[in-house]
């Protein structure tokens, strides 16, 4: 005999799969965040070009890249593993995506929501670099042999001062979980609290992505591409479309924590493209640094500074 | 010290080896020698510090006369002299001198390649300019060449792997070029790295080389003035002028002041151009793309000017043999008065950027440094040695043409880094820029021609002016008829790459493309028969059809 729930069970069981795909798939991961990451993508080339006095590319230049490498043929060199070599840029791609799930895109509560949630997203967020250095160590080519020691020797510089930064927010909300996080920034302006980490967080998304200035992995006067090299066609797409999906999970984050909070989809359309607009600013004004430059700046100032905020945070609150 | 007393310091230097002394022009001693006494006179030249090797200069003076010439070039000021080393076809051999002045080994190597004259003590026999395939004992640059002789050997060494990737559990070798991001011309680099730390480096060049010199032996002396245009796109007008100054020496033409101002002129603004185009460069090289945006775009302000004055933007054909073809009149003047204030703002402006702000200094303060007892040893050239504090410039040591009347000062720096390289080219315009200001007040009035012989009188010249990368050296023979029986041209990059290689090791890879910048190499100045391959017949083209073809395009 069915009891009431069983039945309810049933009915919805299906519909809530459907849910659940639809929201894997398109909205408002998937689908939607590829096309938004197109987009801030070319907010930043456009605004760079603007700083740098250029004309800069057309709305519909990153979606042109992406058709045009989807096109292309993808040569695999002959010495490395085929499955890493195509493995790769599915998991980056996979990684950045499955990391919005967790984050108020949009301004709207996050699909996915549990305790500790932050940790979690923070480590999807590290994927994208370490298929990369993977990449590069499997491509053995001596350009992405280079650029892949130096995307990791960047990764180990930038990750624990960015997830300090992080950590201040979460501190004073007094949880791990994000959309608890953004609830109480709502309130709360905490780039006027905890100035530093705010800094140390928008710097580390920044080597994050390997934007200048942090740009050495892919210097082109030096390594051609660094670890991507040898990679064409869709692979190179999908870790192109990997690092624009990290670039909107990324900035939602930092806005979301340090800028009041993500309430609407205007709100969160207003302070990311602020955000980014800071970072076009940094982009244009400094010079790419070299990674043993890179390393010490994250260890001899960027960790420090924001410890000892985490320090005077803790207590203040105790 | 006069020229005269230099030269004469000079012979009573060289009086034990001395077998004959020449005295070409008046401020030339030719000294012939034994091909044996060469390393000891040298020595001696060196010791004495009697000015600085600036070329060597090989000659085929025919087959009947069945002698080779190795001319080894040595300027002190505007005195020049010249070690005449004479050895017979068939066993022409000289011993090497680069363990005395390290740059040497460059031109050794060109006249080992191109005049097949054996360098004994070379320490890298390795093709410098020529192809890795092309046919033991065939020299391009002997008079009994001909074009059938370089067929490819069949058997070439161009399949086998050129270096290998890894040399060691750590080591491994990173090939710069000859395609590569890093460069704007084609040079290959190889540099062995450990880590990121560069542990040796090794250069080959001749990627562009389109034998220049042997083509200048088949064409009269007025279309070689087209030709030697051609030789770089950056500085076109310099490479004209040295021609054309070294052509007017032989036929003992006075060009006229109004013509030798306006070659001043136009040099000026074209080292502007070529200044801030490398300032773009370096910028690009240390990743700081905004600079480089910046400067190209204030860059265009110079081309503009120079498209204004000559009609054209790069090749500007600003000479003729005897003068120039344009005139500058006063809108020209107005125009070029107004964009030098506008460069003169731009470029202070950079000078405070490159020396203030504080993430491109990271990238260039303290890198590099060449001391300048190093530089002078290394024989650099241009500004790189003014950066280093050597007082180098040939408009001040050896004024030409129109800088008697309208001199430039000299602009050192003491640090010899990558920083001094920039604050040495930027001061450099604004000296330039106030050069060209007194030009345009005080144009003066008269002919823009004078008449040029059709056949130049038999001797030997040389024509030393300062390329915005340094001193470009011209040797030009005539034997009285109307074409040249040779010319030799020296750039300033060839000098200056022993410091690059030398510098690089021990440096981090990062470093390594600014390092390569910092000395503004120019690859096309380096390497010197254009073979155009019908891809569709794979039917090599004459010049003749080239032209026609050219023709035919143009009039389309």
């Amino acid at each position: 005999m069915e009891t009431p729930a069983r039945i309810r069970n049933r009915v919805l069981q299906p519909m809530n799969t459907l849910t659940s795909f639809l929201t894997l798939l398109i909205f408002p991961a998937g689908v939607t965040l590829i096309l938004m990451g197109m987009f801030y993508e070319w907010v930043d080339r456009k605004l760079v070009a603007r700083f740098q006095n250029r004309v800069g590319p057309r709305w519909f230049q990153p979606f042109a890249d992406a058709l045009k490498l989807l096109a292309k043929e993808q040569i695999t060199p002959a010495i490395v593993n085929p499955y890493l070599f195509f493995g790769l840029p599915i998991f980056a791609l996979a990684g950045a995506l499955t990391a919005a799930l967790y984050v108020p895109l949009f301004g709207l509560t996050p699909p996915h929501s549990l305790t500790g949630d932050l940790i979690i997203t923070i480590y999807l967020l590290s994927l994208p670099t370490m298929c990369i250095g993977l990449a590069g160590w499997n491509t053995t080519s001596r350009f992405s042999l280079i650029g892949a020691t130096r995307a990791l020797t960047q990764l180990f510089a930038y990750e624990a001062p960015f997830l300090l930064a992080l950590l201040g927010p979460a501190l004073v909300a007094g949880s791990w979980q994000i959309s608890e996080i953004n609830d109480y920034a709502i309130g709360h302006w905490l780039i006027l609290s905890q100035p530093i980490g705010f800094i140390v967080a928008v710097i580390g998304l920044m080597g994050k992505l390997e934007l200048p200035p942090f740009d050495a992995p892919e210097a082109e006067t030096e390594i051609v591409a660094g670890a991507l090299t040898e990679y064409s066609g869709r692979g190179l797409m999908m870790f192109h479309l990997a690092k624009s999906a990290e670039l909107v999970v990324g900035l939602t984050l930092v806005s979301a924590f340090y800028l009041g909070g993500l309430t609407g989809i205007g709100s969160f359309l207003l302070k990311t493209i602020a955000l980014l607009f800071f970072m076009a600013i940094l982009q244009s004004l400094l010079t790419r640094l070299r990674i043993d430059q890179t390393v010490g700046l994250w260890w001899r100032f960027g960790a420090i500074l924001v410890l000892a905020q985490i320090l005077v945070t803790i207590l203040l609150k105790g | 010290m006069s020229i005269e007393q230099k030269l004469q310091t000079a012979e009573q230097l060289l009086a034990p080896w001395n077998k004959e002394t020449i005295r070409p022009e008046e401020n030339r001693l030719d000294v012939v020698i034994q091909p044996e006494a060469l390393h000891e006179a040298v020595s001696v030249l060196h010791e004495a510090k009697w000015g600085y090797l600036s070329a060597i200069t090989g000659m085929d003076m025919g087959v009947e006369a069945g002698q080779l010439e190795a001319l080894y070039h040595f300027c002190n000021g505007p005195a020049i002299t010249s070690l005449r080393v004479r050895m017979p076809r068939n066993e022409a051999v000289v011993s090497s001198i680069a363990d005395i002045i390290p740059p040497a080994t460059f031109f050794e190597r060109e006249i080992k390649e191109m005049f097949g004259i054996e360098v004994n003590g070379l320490a890298v026999t390795d093709h410098l300019f020529l192809p890795e395939d092309w046919p033991i004992g065939v020299y391009p640059q002997r008079a009994d060449f001909t074009n059938e002789q370089a067929k490819a050997m069949e058997e070439s060494h161009v399949d086998q792997m050129p270096e290998p990737g890894r040399v060691g559990e750590n080591t491994f070798v990173v090939p710069i070029g000859p395609q590569h991001p890093a460069l704007k011309e084609p040079g290959h680099f190889s540099f062995t790295v450990d880590g990121e730390i560069v542990t040796a480096a090794k250069m080959r060049l001749g990627y562009a080389h389109r034998g220049i010199e042997k083509a200048a032996e088949s064409r009269s002396w007025v279309e070689n003035l087209y030709l030697f245009e051609r030789v770089c796109g950056i500085c076109s007008h310099t490479h004209a002028m040295a021609f054309s100054t070294g052509v007017e020496q032989l036929a003992k033409v006075e060009v006229p002041m109004r013509a030798q101002a306006i070659r001043e002129l136009v040099a000026g603004l074209e080292r502007v151009h070529s200044h801030l185009l490398w300032l773009g460069v370096a910028a690009h090289e240390a990743g700081f793309d905004t600079l480089f945006m910046y400067s190209w775009r204030d860059r265009e302000t110079v081309m503009d000017l120079l498209e204004q004055i000559t009609g054209n933007r790069v090749n500007y054909s600003a000479n003729l043999l005897g003068g120039v073809k344009c005139d500058i009149g006063e809108e020209q003047s107005k125009a070029i008065k107004e964009g030098l204030s506008y460069l003169e703002t731009r470029i202070r402006h950079y000078l405070e950027v490159v020396t203030t702000d504080a993430m491109f200094l990271n990238r260039t303060r303290g890198i590099g440094t060449i001391t300048a007892p190093e530089a002078e040893r290394f024989g650099l050239l241009g500004p790189t040695a003014r950066a280093s504090g050597v007082m180098r410039d040939v408009r001040v040591e050896a004024p030409y043409g129109a800088y008697i009347r309208y001199p430039v000062s000299l602009v050192t720096e003491t640090n010899g880094d990558l920083e001094a390289r920039c604050v040495v080219r930027l001061k450099e315009l604004l000296v330039s820029c106030f050069a060209m200001r007194s030009i345009l007040d005080n144009m003066p009035d008269g002919p823009l021609t004078a008449r040029m012989p059709r056949k130049i009188p038999a001797g030997e010249t040389v024509a030393r002016i300062e390329a915005p990368r340094g001193e470009l050296f011209y040797f030009i023979k005539s034997n009285g008829g109307e074409i040249p029986a040779r010319v030799h041209v020296r750039t300033p990059s060839l000098c200056n790459w022993v410091s690059v290689l030398e510098k690089a090791v021990g440096r981090q890879l990062a470093d390594v493309p600014m390092l390569i910048a910092g000395m503004d190499p120019c690859f096309s100045c380096n390497d010197r028969v254009v073979t155009v391959v019908d891809s569709a017949t794979q039917e090599n083209w004459s010049w003749k059809r080239l032209r026609e073809y050219g023709i035919e395009y143009y009039s389309r």
